[in-house]
């Protein structure tokens, strides 16, 4: 199961959940089908070499309980190599690029959620090797659908800018994680009346002030986003210190420190 | 019991189907008319109960997962919750109709669909809830709607949403010589409606009770779930019918149902407390005790989806922020 703690449960051991590969892991089509080859042309580069690969896992529920709130779990760190970007495509989505994550110093590894505006499958593509070629891995979720162009739930109260930005977030030593949420509603712009306002980018820096790793963020990011991270054993040691902004300049800080 | 289940017509599509399974589509095989062919038992005096199948709505079953219960009185029968569908509404209308003396009221124990969109067969009778339960049904109807024709299709034909248009204010019904007790509660929806029936003793405890079903969780608030069991383990029962599981006279559902709310909230704050994401707590699956429930893992999967956010908010400390 790589470096996931799915173990630490009782009865974890044994996952009720796996990873898929090839067919089963976009949903019974051929790997390359779909949106799949328009996706790569626009957001890996036009001809960019590329292979599906089962050492990208890409772990989430069969099918969305809640279209605003998939989550999901990309696991890189089998593969060999230096690890550039991980680009996270949305077959159907109508903002088919969801965010593009520079692991830098921490290691191949992320955890969010994302909206689902209707069924399809999730790709990790992931450049690495000294070639710097595309591996890519899947996850098919089935969902009813509406994520992305309904509300944020948040509009629902009048009081939704309170608190707005709050950052929650902790870092465990033992296990290198990095668990963080924030507060923002994630608008689409799809939504009748209420513009697009999301997170553009979110930057893990350490105790030097020195760039660990960076997320390029996109719409159908869920709505108040979490994310996980693991890092090496010296970075999850020290302060790590968050830095995120989004569509309307806002400028949101916090600073985690380790703790068991 | 004349006309009620349509034996001949069951037996015929089930030979066509047998003997086309194989050389049809699959959608076509699949496409079988719609009958549940609900089987009413007797469990008490004047207590008849269906019992729904331990698993999650499923085009194998039609959605008949839920408890029905129909009790006899002086003006006909008083149901409590009508199934998922307008078919299992009708199915249930025609054994009270044939057997019972028609309807005299329709009572939905709380908003889940599988508790109330049957109510269109009953929509000429008096339904009746607490009145946060209609205010429920009204709100959620279109989702609720979307979600059962998406997962059930053609199961769900003829199916409209109709909420029940009564308000239940007061704890004790007499309705045909039948007196009902009626406890308001809350912890697995907003408002949950248990009825105890006084001749027989037989508890009708929503779906604040399962046995040998994995609960759901949806609209759960687990502290104030575990009290209303706390209030149900004070009465004197003669027997239970639990929302999903078998009718029982042991304390089986409520010890159950503690348990696994426990052991759930329990595991969830523990993988939250551990840095897990979401996803690596639904792999990791049910606590090992109720890994081979009914309608797991999928229900503990859904658990995790619906939840999560409450358990990580005490995990997670305020760092930062605008």
């Amino acid at each position: 199961m790589g470096a996931l703690l799915t173990d630490r449960l009782p009865g974890g051991a044994q996952p009720v959940l796996q990873a898929r590969t090839g067919r089963a892991a976009v949903g019974g089509d051929a790997f390359d089908s779909g949106m799949w080859p328009l996706h790569r042309e626009a957001h890996l580069g036009p001809g960019a070499p590329w292979r599906q690969d089962p050492a990208v896992m890409v772990l989430a529920p069969l099918s969305a309980e809640d279209s605003a709130h998939v989550p999901f779990v990309i696991d890189a760190t089998a593969l060999a190599g230096p690890v550039g970007r991980i680009v996270v495509t949305i077959d159907y989505s109508p903002f088919s690029k969801a965010l593009t994550f520079h692991p830098g110093r921490a290691l191949p590894f992320l955890g969010f959620g994302v909206k689902y505006e209707t069924a399809g499958a999730l790709r990790a593509s992931v450049q690495a090797g000294p070639d710097q070629i595309w591996h890519v891995g899947a996850a098919y979720v089935s969902a009813l659908g509406g994520g992305c162009s309904a509300p944020a739930v948040s509009h629902a109260r009048p009081d939704w800018q309170r608190g707005f930005g709050e950052m929650r977030a902790r870092l465990w030593p033992d296990s290198g994680r990095l668990r963080l949420c924030i507060r923002h509603p994630q608008d689409t712009g799809l939504a009748d009346g209420i513009p697009a306002h999301h997170l553009t980018s979110l930057a893990l820096h350490d105790a030097q002030g020195a760039e660990i790793a960076r997320l390029d963020l996109h719409e159908p990011v869920e709505e108040n986003p979490s994310f996980t991270f693991l890092l090496p054993p010296h970075l999850a040691a020290e302060p790590v210190t968050l830095h995120a902004q989004d569509t309307m300049g806002n400028r949101l800080s916090g600073r985690v420190e380790p703790s068991t | 019991m004349t006309g009620f289940r349509s034996l001949t017509r069951r037996s015929l599509v089930a030979g066509a189907a047998a003997a086309t399974a194989l050389a049809l589509p699959r959608a076509v095989a699949q496409a079988q008319p719609r009958g549940y062919d609900l089987l009413p038992q007797e469990v008490a005096a004047g207590l008849w109960m269906i019992t729904g199948a331990p698993e999650s709505f499923a085009r194998s079953n039609g959605g008949a997962i839920v408890n029905i219960v129909l009790l006899a009185s002086a003006e006909g029968a008083i149901i409590i919750d009508t199934g998922s569908t307008a078919r299992m509404g009708a199915e249930i209308r025609a054994f009270a109709d044939q057997r019972l003396g028609g309807v005299a009221r329709v009572i939905n124990t709380h908003h889940h669909p599988d508790h109330w969109f049957g109510n269109i067969a009953f929509a000429d009778r008096p339904i009746l809830a607490l009145p946060a339960t209609g205010d429920l049904c009204r709100r959620s109807a279109p989702d609720y709607a979307a979600s059962l024709y998406a997962l059930l299709g053609p199961w769900m034909a003829g199916t409209t949403p109709t909420p029940p248009g009564q308000r239940i204010e007061s704890d004790e019904l007499v309705i045909g010589g039948r007196t009902l007790r009626l406890l308001a509660l809350s912890g697995h929806s907003a408002a949950d409606l248990v009825v105890q029936d006084v001749q027989t003793g037989v508890l009708i405890a929503g779906d604040l009770l399962f046995l040998d079903r994995a609960p759901s969780f949806p609209d759960a608030d687990v502290a104030r779930w575990l009290r209303a069991l706390d209030r149900l383990a004070g009465l004197e029962t003669s027997g239970v019918v639990p929302g999903h599981g078998p009718f029982h006279r042991s304390g089986a559902a409520l010890a159950q149902t503690r348990q696994y709310l426990e052991l759930t909230r329990d595991r969830l704050d523990q993988a939250a407390a551990l840095g897990l994401s979401p996803v690596e707590a639904m792999a990791a699956g049910p606590a090992p005790a109720f890994r081979a429930l009914g309608a797991n893992p999928e229900e503990y999967i859904r658990t995790v989806a619906q939840r999560w956010a409450d358990h990580e908010r005490t995990a997670l400390p305020v760092i930062g922020g605008l």
